[in-house]
């Protein structure tokens, strides 16, 4: 097996490890197994970027085109993302209840999908718009993820009672947290939007072709603005826009990696044939 | 007509409808309601495009129809509207100003948009090496849409196809395929290589890469050896089920035979040829060929992704996936078997068709392009960045807006957000 097989699995078996600490430790409200959880989240972080270099390494050009890399990126972002926040407050530790076992089975489902290293990358793809693509999208999408996870410790903050819950932030942190989260993942999935409408350009000249990929895009970005809208002019809070948050992020997946994956599309396996 | 006028006086209350009308048209506009129920609208069409109807179908129904594109353009004016009424006389903060740049250049893409499609132009040009065509004549186009007000006149000179390069290097990077073209009416004209990330803007007016594909240049002679007639035919990739293609006479519906010459001249020898390329060397290879006597019936022609009768069969080394139909003639000849003459010959090499020799000369390529012409696209890319900006700017502001809010409150938690509409909510 080759070497960034193995740091990609390791990882892949330490969020898994990760995943049952911070489900077992909500269930049983044990403080330590969160903080295992947590421990074992890190120690997955780092056989996971370095899965990644290595394959760079390997293959000479960017690790980060199909579906499997694109999860491989989206959940190594998420999961950076959600690991700097823990170091930043240590309040929103039970946020890896919801982060930890959907990275792990993204990132697993990608370990399914994996292919060799490829030594070339296609024509179309040899664009300085692609960078802009990947880093909106992989941060956008980790953006949205962790706000849906606040808005998980909202709902979990107004109904539990004890210790564990106690200690988080109070409901309207949250809310104001996982708004942010919100109007950041907005932005940076506008970022991606708006640089594939260059990238296309450049390739097709056509900026917008009502591609399915595209199309779910857009209705991950409308979902959003909603939120904003919702939040921002009908006064919208807590509660609602949590549920609603949580319910955004699965169509943001959906568009993200399973679209690409399900249908012919412009973006099939984000190779465009030319 | 002085109806708003004289209603005063009359005291009549249908008088007022008029002024009433605007009013609650004006409410519709900026009614944050409608703004919402418009967005969620456009949200469930685009899930139904993408699910229920999906591709071409999606586009015939929802996408390409005149009611969605209504919608789109109210859903702007209604945002622009209902934005613009409550942050109207606010103080302008940062947040403020991201929404307003923002909401603005919402408006400017859809106004971009729109210009565009009143005067813009899609034509596909195919050309073969050394062909040169007329950019203003819709005849050198395959297929063409334009604008209601698009001016062919902005089509001025000829574009010419230089060479095509296969596995063009460019930027450190393995381009496949690139077009070296001249375009323009001016002596000497623009010289450009285009590739797959690299296109030509001559004049407002863009050259893209597309398609391409092989081109034999058919030489027809009389048993004596003169030679009586020639063109170039190009031929189309099939590709097979296991991935390979064939290149072969054809359209890009089935492989086709052809009369040769073609009209209007009077055909001698109905031909159907595939091609087999060369490994080792570029514009080299084997052409088979099955020859018949026109106004006989035409072998039946294989299917374009079925099993193939040639003597080839399918190969690896694909140029290109299958291209649009670029115009070989379909026999209109009975299905029944004839007698005819099949082989295959290296090129350069004459066949024997019978009281006539083909000879493969030489192979081209061909190429097809995109010609595109889009005014609104400055305004268009530029409101997508802008509205970008904007959003950041929005961003940056929420962040300031909290950080000040935590220093106000001591380091603390934030204090209970505003309500809806009031004037900090809306900052």
């Amino acid at each position: 097996m080759r070497t960034e097989q193995v740091l990609f699995w390791i990882a892949v078996a330490l969020y898994g490890v990760s995943t049952f600490a911070y489900i077992f430790g909500v269930i049983a409200r044990a403080e330590k197994l969160l903080a295992a959880g947590l421990v074992a989240a890190a120690a997955g972080f780092f056989p996971h970027v370095a899965s990644i270099a290595v394959r760079w390494v390997a293959q000479g050009v960017n690790p980060f085109i199909t579906i499997s890399e694109s999860l491989t990126l989206g959940v190594g972002v998420s999961v950076l993302l959600y690991l700097l926040l823990q170091l930043g407050t240590d309040k929103v530790r039970m946020l890896g209840v919801l982060v930890m076992p959907i990275a792990f089975v993204l990132i697993g489902w990608g370990g399914t999908l994996r292919t060799g290293p490829s030594s070339q990358l296609a024509p179309s793809l040899q664009s300085a718009w692609l960078w802009v693509h990947i880093v909106g999208a992989s941060t956008g999408f980790s953006a949205v993820f962790i706000a849906a996870g606040i808005g998980l410790l909202f709902l979990m903050k107004e109904r539990g009672q004890g210790a564990l819950y106690d200690k988080l932030p109070d409901p309207r942190t949250l809310d104001e947290l996982s708004y942010r989260f919100v109007v950041g993942g907005f932005t940076l999935y506008g970022v991606m939007i708006v640089s594939g409408a260059f990238w296309a350009d450049q390739v097709k000249g056509i900026f917008w072709n009502w591609d399915p990929v595209e199309v779910w895009s857009l209705v991950s970005w409308l979902t959003y603005g909603i939120y904003l809208h919702l939040r921002i002019t009908f006064g919208w809070r807590g509660r609602r826009l949590a549920i609603y948050s949580l319910v955004a992020m699965v169509a943001m997946i959906v568009s993200y990696w399973g679209i690409p994956f399900s249908v012919e599309t412009f973006h099939q396996g984000f190779r465009i044939e030319h | 007509m002085n109806t708003e006028r004289s209603a005063p006086q009359s005291g009549a209350p249908g008088a007022r409808r008029p002024a009433g009308l605007l009013h609650r048209a004006n409410a519709f506009l900026v009614s944050p309601k409608l703004a919402i129920a418009l967005l969620v609208i456009v949200l469930a069409c685009c899930i139904v495009g993408v699910t229920v109807v999906r591709g071409a179908r999606a586009g015939a129904l929802i996408f390409g129809t005149l009611w969605f594109n209504a919608l789109l353009v109210l859903l702007a004016v209604s945002s622009f509207t209902a934005f613009f009424s409550r942050i109207w006389k606010r103080k302008l903060t940062l947040v403020s100003a991201g929404m307003i740049l923002f909401h603005l250049c919402f408006a400017a893409l859809l106004g971009g948009i729109v210009y565009n499609q009143l005067f813009y132009f899609r034509g596909v040009l195919r050309l073969t090496e050394g062909e040169t065509l007329a950019n203003g004549e819709v005849e050198s186009y395959d297929s063409v849409e334009h604008g209601r007000f698009f001016d062919f006149g902005r089509l001025r000179g000829a574009t010419t196809l230089v060479r095509m390069h296969r596995n063009y290097e460019a930027d450190g990077g393995n381009k496949r395929a690139a077009y070296e073209i001249a375009v323009g009416d001016a002596i000497p004209r623009r010289r450009s290589v285009i590739y797959v990330t690299e296109y030509l803007d001559h004049d407002g007016v863009r050259y893209f890469c597309s398609k391409e594909g092989y081109s034999v240049l058919l030489i027809l002679s009389e048993k004596g050896g003169r030679e009586i007639y020639g063109a170039h035919v190009p031929l189309q990739s099939y590709r097979q089920p296991d991935g390979s293609y064939r290149y072969a006479s054809g359209t890009s519906t089935g492989e086709v035979v052809f009369d040769f010459p073609r009209p209007p001249e009077r055909p001698l020898v109905g031909v159907q040829m595939s091609f087999r390329p060369s490994t080792i060397k570029d514009r080299d290879g084997e052409i088979a060929f099955r020859t018949w006597t026109p106004g006989t019936a035409a072998p039946p022609a294989p299917a374009a992704h079925g099993a193939s009768p040639d003597p080839f069969g399918a190969h690896e080394d694909p140029l290109t996936p299958p291209p649009e139909d670029h115009g070989g003639a379909a026999n209109p000849h009975g299905a029944a078997p004839p007698p005819g003459r099949e082989g295959r010959v290296i090129v350069g090499a004459p066949f024997d068709a019978g009281d006539h020799t083909l000879t493969p000369r030489e192979i081209r390529y061909w190429v097809g392009m995109d010609v595109r012409y889009d005014p609104g696209l400055t305004v268009i890319l530029s409101s997508l960045c802008f509205g970008l900006a904007g959003m950041v700017v929005t961003f940056v502001g929420r962040i300031r807006q909290g950080s000040a809010r935590r220093r106000r409150m001591g380091g603390g938690g934030p204090r209970a957000p505003a309500a809806p509409g009031t004037r900090e909510e809306i900052a």
